[in-house]
């Protein structure tokens, strides 16, 4: 297929024939000569004052022992951001190796350098840490101590209370979970003296961000240190800021002049990555007699660990600015409190934040339909948001969407209009069914890329956006080859490495199509326009143009069509260009940048649950999803079915879960459970597609809707077959069986 | 201690300690990087080999436990030319692998259920409990079992 074609056609990709072959290369699998390895001794308390630290003289293979006394003022603590009108506490930035004092079981303490990683991991036993113990808190409301704090009151909401014929309240909250990516986390540093180069290929999203976060680490400036993306195996979020184990072994590589690679296994994953969601919320939704939708208050807490990793700040920012989901209310009073827990720090995970704020405002709105008697489709329809683009109170504004459209749909595909209609209450079990609408910020900030003829008529494109499973490579090929007026087998993809890469941010959020996309789309169009005034004409004879420009000087790299062109520029009427200073071949950059764009979606999920047992069972989930023009829905469908699988596994058995003295309970793929195939429901799947104004693809973002939408929604419809009663996920067995008897809940985390 | 263990057909004898992994032999020592190691404590099936042509976790095996055995990895699916088996082929089609990394551990176990029931026909529901042996974070599984029921229909 070739131009016009491109756009919405379910190619398969690239990549794949390569991964399948197992001719891949993940961090673990880059090797240099003469590399030694890293372990890592680690806090076994959650809270204590390190009192000493006895390095043995030697040990098998052991190369170094480094400690932060050792790394002194080489290093500095981890950057953070600051999401717009948040305040951070930038003196509880996470340091590279712990200083005196460790905040959460698993923090790394020392770094023990070895021949092998065996022996790295035998030193590691050798060394002598003593701790003096102290208190744990472990609930954010128990804290204290503010990390970080953001408030927005917009609108009259006292004005707003007063006058409501109905204030309807709820609380919530969703446990810490961990990303789990298939490939836990890693990297090998390596420094070259002759021109005072620091490698680093580490297993992370994009190889911007980490590359500003080792940076600043370590006082070097970008062009000091390369950074390579190698073939990444997973990440949703936790990958997005580097380890403070990379930065410690980034710092030694340069210290002592050596290779290092450090390889996390599961176990340091599960304990010491950061974690996802950990928050809870007070609610408050004022409504006039109509069931109209007047003002929200919200206070939600988060649960940000120890310390502040680089984006550590940001999830519960997106979760505050969110939390009037898809719904009009002119009023909002949030204040979202991100305190200090002795735990591992929370950062992004699928969704960050988003279905965090649907999963509150949604449950709430079922609440408000209980208490007032209004049908919840009824009760949403009244209130959805239907002019763009809208200014939320809480300070966003939403470019396009058609969320009740969204909802029919849903609803069709669930197979009937009425909210109240598949209620099948038995003797042993109980049926409920939830429905939920979500809005989800995607997009935003820029990207850059460059393009360039090729000999041959071919084309490159680097991308400053890297990818680590969502299929960049075909969709970014589908909207170059769209623009260019050629097929996908003429467009090669770039990536991944910062000293070839155009500048840009990362691969975050649900932007790389809108963004990155974008940017691409841009320099295509610029470079058209290029051969367009150098040819004259509207369609371009590329592998002609590209002759031309070869015999002009361009490097041989293309073989046979370099000497083929050089004979026809010879004669070609593109000869007195190349005799003049035009550059010997056609290129084009682009930067492109945007506010937030903003996905949305509907769901309905179908649930039973066991009266004997309290075992839960999804019947059926429904997902309909607007991300905006698709440019591939085959990988589309791809990420959102991934997404709703990962947000069955926080509705059914995801739980990072902590004792009482904040140890760590869940250091296994057995005590933190993730669904399998045989697991699944059946998944349902509808498409809305409204075009973004804000970019030349009118891409939205569907990397995150799946997360987002399914928690709300089985989280509705576990409500609902417990007769209104909110229990907090994940709906493990116990839990709902006590709700069906009315016992009190645990009181358990 | 020494080991001599067959991979894909060809013979890797050496030294090894006794504490080796059957997956790290078959990584770092043959320097087949196909198989990945997942969770080092057998559940999540990345690491999935075939020994003695069944499905077998390489993380929980010792090297010396593998002496004398024949094992099979994913580098082996593949034609000579480098040409995707129809398993293999069925996987790309139906977009069942994201990040790639639990996909060898995956096209493993699939592959000894397609040969172990060549004749017969496989339902869904019996491929999703044969694959709930391998954990997949990506796909949310559809494109896996769509790809295996597809090839099974070949």
């Amino acid at each position: 297929m070739t131009g016009g074609g491109l756009i919405g056609a379910s190619l398969p990709r690239r990549e794949d024939a390569r991964v399948l072959r197992g001719e891949t290369r993940y961090i673990d699998d880059v090797v240099l000569p003469q590399m030694a390895h890293a372990a890592f001794v680690r806090s076994p308390h959650a809270h204590a004052t390190i009192t000493s630290i006895a390095v043995p003289d030697d040990a098998e293979g052991l190369l170094a022992v480094v400690t932060a006394a050792d790394l002194g003022e080489t290093v500095r603590a981890f950057p953070l951001m600051e999401p717009d009108g948040v305040q951070v506490d930038h003196a509880h930035a996470h340091p590279v190796l712990a200083d005196g004092e460790v905040r959460y079981a698993g923090q790394p303490v020392a770094a023990v350098i070895a021949r092998t990683r065996a022996l790295a991991e035998d030193a590691v036993e050798l060394i002598e840490v003593t701790y003096a113990e102290r208190p744990a808190v472990l609930a954010p409301r128990d804290s204290g101590v503010v990390l970080t704090r953001w408030s927005r009151n917009a609108g009259d909401v006292a004005a707003a209370f007063a006058a409501a014929a109905h204030v309807v309240s709820g609380s919530y909250a969703l446990p810490r979970l961990i990303a789990a990516p298939m490939e836990a986390r890693g990297c090998v540093a390596a420094y070259e003296p002759a021109d005072d180069t620091l490698t680093v290929w580490c297993s992370a999203q994009d190889i911007h961000r980490p590359l500003a976060q080792l940076s600043h680490i370590l006082d070097r400036p970008p062009p000091r240190i390369r950074l390579i993306v190698p073939d990444v195996g997973g990440a949703f979020g936790s990958k997005g800021v580097v380890a403070p184990e990379v930065a410690a072994v980034a710092a030694i590589a340069r210290r002592l002049g050596i290779a290092v690679k450090w390889t996390e296994d599961r176990l340091e994953n599960l304990v010491g990555a950061s974690q996802g969601r950990g928050i809870e919320g007070d609610l408050e939704l004022a409504l006039d007699a109509g069931g109209r939708m007047l003002g929200l208050r919200a206070r939600l807490w988060a649960d940000l660990g120890g310390y502040l990793l680089t984006t550590t700040p940001i999830p519960p920012h997106t979760a505050g600015t969110l939390i009037t989901g898809v719904y009009d209310i002119p009023a909002a009073q949030v204040t979202v409190i991100g305190a200090l827990t002795h735990k591992v720090p929370t950062g992004p995970y699928r969704g960050a934040g988003r279905p965090d704020a649907a999963y509150m405002i949604e449950a709430l709105v079922d609440e408000a339909a209980r208490r007032t008697g209004i049908d919840p489709v009824a009760l949403r329809r009244r209130n959805l948001i239907r002019r763009f683009p809208h200014r939320t109170p809480t300070g966003l504004e939403y470019d396009s969407g058609d969320y009740e459209r969204c909802l029919d749909l849903a609803l069709e595909l669930a197979g009937t209009a009425d909210s109240d209609g598949e209620r099948g209450d038995g003797a042993d079990v109980v049926r409920g069914r939830g429905i939920a609408l979500y809005v989800e910020r995607a997009g935003g900030g820029w990207e850059s890329a460059d393009i360039e003829l090729r000999p041959g008529g071919t084309f490159a494109i680097s991308s400053s956006s890297s990818p680590h499973g969502q299929g960049h490579d075909i969709t970014f090929a589908q909207i170059a080859a769209d623009r260019l007026g050629v097929t996908v087998q003429d467009i090669e993809l770039r990536f991944g490495d910062s000293a070839t890469s155009p500048p840009g941010v990362g691969t975050f959020g649900s932007r790389s199509v809108a963004m990155a996309g974008s940017a691409i789309a841009v320099a295509a169009d610029d470079l058209l326009a290029q051969a367009r005034a150098r040819t004259g004409t509207t369609t371009i004879d590329w592998p002609a143009l590209a002759g031309e420009w070869t015999a002009g000087g361009e490097e041989a790299a293309g073989g046979d069509e370099t000497a083929g062109g050089g004979e026809a520029a010879g004669g070609g009427e593109a000869a007195g260009a190349a005799a003049t200073s035009e550059p010997p071949t056609l290129r084009a950059s682009a930067r492109f940048g945007s506010a937030n764009v903003f996905s949305s979606g509907a769901y309905v999920a179908t649930v039973r649950i066991d009266r004997g047992t309290g075992e839960l069972t999804v019947e059926r989930l429904i997902a309909v999803d607007d991300a905006g023009t698709l440019i591939n829905p085959l990988l589309v469908h791809g990420q959102v079915i991934g997404g709703a699988v990962q947000a069955l596994g926080e509705c059914l058995t995801e739980e990072a879960v902590y004792d009482d003295g904040g140890q760590p309970r869940t250091g296994s793929f057995l005590d933190y459970s993730l669904l399998t195939a045989a697991e699944v429901p059946l998944i349902v799947t509808g498409e809305v597609q409204t075009p973004s104004p804000l970019n030349p693809l009118g891409a939205k973002g569907a990397g995150e809707g799946g997360a987002v939408g399914t928690l709300p929604a089985v989280a509705n419809a576990v409500t609902d077959a417990l007769g209104g009663r909110h229990v907090t996920p994940p709906f493990t067995a116990e839990k709902l069986w006590r709700a069906l008897h009315d016992e009190p809940a645990d009181g358990g985390p | 201690m020494t080991v001599r263990i067959e991979i894909n057909g060809r013979v890797y004898e050496g030294e090894v300690e006794p504490r080796t992994l059957l997956s790290d032999f078959i990584r770092h020592r043959a320097g087949l990087t196909g198989t990945h190691v997942g969770c080092e404590h057998g559940v999540c099936g990345a690491c999935t080999v075939q020994l003695d042509g069944e499905p077998m976790r390489s993380c929980l095996m010792l090297a010396v436990q593998a002496d004398g055995l024949s094992v099979r990895t994913v580098e082996d699916l593949a034609g000579p030319g480098g040409e995707l088996s129809p398993l293999q082929q069925a996987f790309t089609d139906h977009h069942a692998l994201q990040c790639g990394f639990c996909t060898a551990g995956f096209l493993m176990t699939a592959d000894a259920l397609l040969r172990r029931r060549r004749a017969e026909p496989i339902g869904e529901a019996e491929i999703r409990e044969e694959l709930a042996g391998n954990l997949c974070r990506c796909t949310g599984y559809e494109g896996i079992v769509a790809a295996v029921r597809a090839a099974a229909a070949h």
